[in-house]
């Protein structure tokens, strides 16, 4: 015998200790929660629960989704109203606007009194350094200055931008992204500027200043006292920007009034949301569409004829009730519903296999007998579902369908080759920069020297003709432009250069004590918390 | 003292080896995944020219060699590069979201030490007892199972059925808009005390538990069974029957002579654990979204941003190659017949 009765417990009290510190760790569980502090009214503040990060806070460079953020903190020139179609464009930093005749020059006259969250004024110069720096910089939606030649501040109230070409410039100012107007804080120099912003600094005069920024996780804005509309009535002082990338956690979230607002819940979710009474279901219009980019140039679909029967084979309203479970409506041609340049009376390919038979006999493939590659991202739950059913419907024609699964690059690298020898029809989403019908109308089906987005190959000088000009009308004689845009989207319609297949629904799911929601559909994700009240 | 320095220098050596194959590989598969750096870094919808400039700017349009021997040039002068999606620099980045990852890690580590050293101990004590066979069930269970289940299983406990503890996170909303904590070292719990803020401190002591703990069950399976097999060896030895033969006090024998002697290996295993922590606690850190490096790294594989994952490769590494040479020189330097071998 080794050990002594007494030795043992010298040991044994090594293993109290051990017990010890798990009985403490879990009774001191139980104590903070049974004497959990009592929660602050959460009249003030509000949760949302958004999908994803928001990886660059500089809003000359910003293109993914800080808007979500950027919208709350900065201001543009012009806002965009999107619920109001006829007139959109609303006053924001800019009061008024004016453009000479041949809309080469447009003037904007500034609000007076606003101030930026450091405390000095909005001034003319401002808003010149704030645009010119997104232009020289030249990284993200720079490009939708591409017009602008010179900036002037007339004087103190007065921007005056002289154009190389006619554009719509107030619907550019009115952009999500890169026409955030940023204040005299901002860091002269620009490469430490995009870093100062990505601290977690801003210098925006929006109604709420960043107070926290931790980059992939969240964001803390709080409320800016002298912002210029005034804080009386009912408003939201803090907001809690959360990432939360899993749908089944921003579920859980909301369903416990952990988030007050979260979008994007996969469909058998809402399903289940549609009956819980805390919840309501907001869907309103994306601006974003799924199209199948028809290769124009490519054997069997160079065929016109070949083209518009495919488009009479897709399964339309399968895709978007059985899919989509009804958050989504066929598009009709390229312009989303909802968006300025879509027109109801468009032409629309239905799901028509009789008709798509009878094309097929007049392009001398009576039963079909050949095969179709089909292109769609890794990934992507929805375009693989729709090129599965698209397969099936291709099949009862005799047309096989080659399925292609690849990544962004190997699809687009494949697309950007040789147009013979390329894929017959490229899934991919679309949505506007700006809110511009050209946007849609160029970067898909204008003529292109090297292939960019014109994944149909459709080189057609009459429609790039009819969309250039519409384009330059835009901003002098919108009811013209549109006039002239319609007449490209038939064009382009009646040529089948896409399978134009479903717009989407922005979802959003907010808890009920949030009143005065409502999603405008200019602003990608967008909750302007300072319009929002939420009760206790 | 001589050979001291010699094997010292050896073992640096090696580590400047190891370091540099660790970046090499990890340069060239970062670059053979097939990715678009130039898209990720502009958007998706940029123009032609943007993306032919951020080309030229991210040197993509060089041969690989090149652009590997760029990459080392500026590591060499501390400069990890520029994450392609945040346009940061990837060190800031590492800074920002390592302390997320320390905290955690260090508690679990702690959490670990000690009850691994009291379980183990007891255990050796209790040999082929029942309580011996309880903790070394329990040890193995700790060191096989599987991290992530066991984050989701201690989940649905404590916070889906008993609702005792927080989901995820490292504080509530509403302690973070009403009570933010600010930071000093980086760590929530300590922050929060010495900024004398004890709502943020509950919560945050609150939100640490379940993650620290699920972290801390490798470790402590580990160190029981090392305590216990030392502690069973060391307590055969002949100085022990020596020092009760000559009516040592037990607490005298077992704390001072046994324990010490026993502890050693345990504590150098927990420190590579603890390094291997640094990068390798993702999965836990992902399940409860713990905003730490471990999360920031799965998010930059997802996105394949290249200068991030290399960042994050390389600090690792660094981190686990100079830990390992500490514990080892410390070792050599305790025990001279190491430095031998």
């Amino acid at each position: 015998m080794i050990y002594s009765n007494t030795s043992r417990k010298a040991i044994s009290k090594i293993a109290i200790i051990g017990i010890a510190v798990v009985v403490i760790i879990a009774g001191l569980g139980t104590y903070l929660y049974y004497t959990q502090f009592s929660k602050p009214s959460l009249k003030s503040s509000l949760v949302y629960a958004y999908v994803s990060d928001f990886p660059d806070l500089d809003p000359s460079i910003a293109f993914e989704d800080e808007q979500v953020i950027l919208a709350n903190v900065y201001e543009a020139l012009v806002f965009y109203n999107s619920s109001n179609t006829n007139n959109p464009l609303t006053p924001w930093l800019a009061t008024s606007w004016s453009h000479s005749p041949d809309g080469l020059e447009w003037t904007f006259n500034l609000r007076k009194g606003v101030l930026f969250h450091d405390g000095s004024e909005l001034k003319a110069s401002s808003v010149k350094a704030a645009i010119e720096r997104t232009i020289r910089m030249g990284l993200g939606a720079a490009y939708i200055w591409d017009a602008v030649k010179e900036i002037q501040a007339s004087d103190d109230y007065t921007v005056k931008f002289i154009l190389k070409y006619p554009a719509p410039l107030a619907q550019i100012a009115s952009s999500q992204y890169g026409a955030w107007i940023t204040g005299p804080s901002t860091p002269s120099n620009d490469t430490e500027a995009t870093e100062w912003f990505n601290q977690g600094k801003d210098s925006g005069t929006g109604p709420y200043m960043i107070e926290k920024y931790e980059a992939g996780f969240q964001v803390v804005l709080t409320k800016f006292d002298k912002y210029w509309k005034g804080w009386s009535g009912n408003h939201v002082e803090k907001v809690l920007v959360k990432s939360v990338r899993d749908p089944t956690a921003r579920l859980q979230a909301i369903k416990a009034g952990e988030a007050d607002i979260t979008l994007d819940l996969p469909v058998d979710y809402l399903k289940e949301l549609k009956t819980n009474e805390n919840v309501e279901i907001i869907s309103a219009p994306s601006y974003r569409n799924l199209l199948g980019m028809i290769n124009t140039k490519q054997e069997y679909t160079n065929n016109v004829l070949v083209r518009q029967a495919i488009s009479y084979a897709f399964p339309y309203d399968a895709v978007i009730k059985n899919v989509m479970q009804g958050y989504a409506t066929q598009s009709r041609g390229p312009i989303p519903v909802g968006m300025l340049g879509h027109f109801e009376d468009l032409t629309q390919y239905t799901y028509n296999l009789e008709k798509a038979k009878q094309l097929l006999t007049q392009a001398g493939y009576p039963n079909g007998g050949f095969t179709l590659t089909l292109t769609y991202t890794s990934g992507d739950e929805l375009e693989k579902q729709v090129a599965e059913l698209y397969k099936a419907e291709l099949e009862k024609l005799g047309i096989t369908l080659e399925i292609k699964e690849m990544t962004t690059k190997a699809k687009y690298a494949l697309a950007r080759g040789d147009p013979t020898q390329a894929q017959h029809i490229l899934l991919f989403y679309w949505w506007p920069t700006y809110i511009t019908p050209y946007d849609f109308l160029y970067s898909l089906f204008h003529t292109e020297k090297k292939v960019i987005f014109n994944f149909a190959y459709y080189y057609n000088s009459t429609y790039d003709d009819l969309i250039d000009t519409a384009s330059q009308l835009e901003g002098t004689d919108l009811n013209k432009a549109l006039q002239l845009y319609h007449q490209a989207q038939e064009q382009v319609v009646d040529d089948a250069a896409s399978l134009f297949i479903l717009d989407m629904d922005t979802i959003m799911i907010t808890n009920k004590k949030v009143h005065n929601f409502s999603p405008n559909s200019a602003y990608t994700e967008v909750v302007f918390f300072y319009d929002i009240w939420v009760e206790a | 003292m001589a050979s001291f320095k010699t094997y010292f220098l050896k073992r640096i050596i090696l580590a400047l080896v190891v370091l540099y194959f660790v970046i090499t590989i990890t340069f060239v598969l970062s670059h053979v995944v097939p990715s678009d750096p130039a898209e990720l870094y502009v958007g998706p919808k940029a123009t032609a020219e943007q993306r032919e400039k951020a080309i030229k700017e991210l040197g993509l349009d060089q041969p690989l060699y090149i652009q590997y021997i760029r990459y080392f040039k500026n590591l060499v002068n501390g400069d990890l590069g520029k994450s392609l999606r945040a346009h940061t620099p990837v060190l800031h980045d590492i800074l920002t979201y390592l302390p997320a990852t320390l905290e955690i890690v260090i508690l679990a580590n702690i959490l670990a030490l000690i009850i691994g050293v009291a379980f183990g101990s007891y255990s050796a004590l209790k040999k082929d007892m029942f309580a011996d066979h309880l903790i070394r069930v329990i040890s193995v269970g700790g060191v096989s199972i599987p991290s992530f289940w066991f984050a989701l299983i201690t989940q649905l406990v404590f916070f889906g059925i008993l609702g005792i503890f927080p989901l995820d996170g490292r504080l509530s909303s509403d302690v973070q808009l009403f009570n933010p904590v600010h930071t000093v070292t980086g760590f929530f719990t300590i922050d929060s005390l010495i900024t004398g803020n004890i709502v943020a401190f509950v919560d945050s002591v609150r939100h640490i538990i379940l993650p620290a703990f699920v972290l801390a069950t490798y470790p402590i399976g580990l160190v029981t069974r090392m305590v216990r097999s030392m502690m069973v060896e060391v307590l055969n030895e002949n100085y022990i029957r020596f020092a009760k033969a000559n009516g040592f006090r037990d607490n005298l024998i077992y704390y001072k002579y046994a324990l010490k002697n026993a502890i050693t290996p345990a504590l150098m295993a927990l420190g590579l654990s603890f390094a291997y922590s640094i990068t390798g606690a993702f999965l836990v850190e992902v399940i409860f979204s713990w905003p730490g490096l471990g999360t920031y790294t799965v998010n930059a594989i997802l996105e394949n941003d290249y200068p991030a994952i290399l960042g994050v490769t390389i600090f690792g590494t660094i981190f686990y190659v100079f830990i390992n040479l500490f514990l080892d020189t410390l070792q050599a330097y305790l025990d001279p017949r190491v430095r031998l071998q």
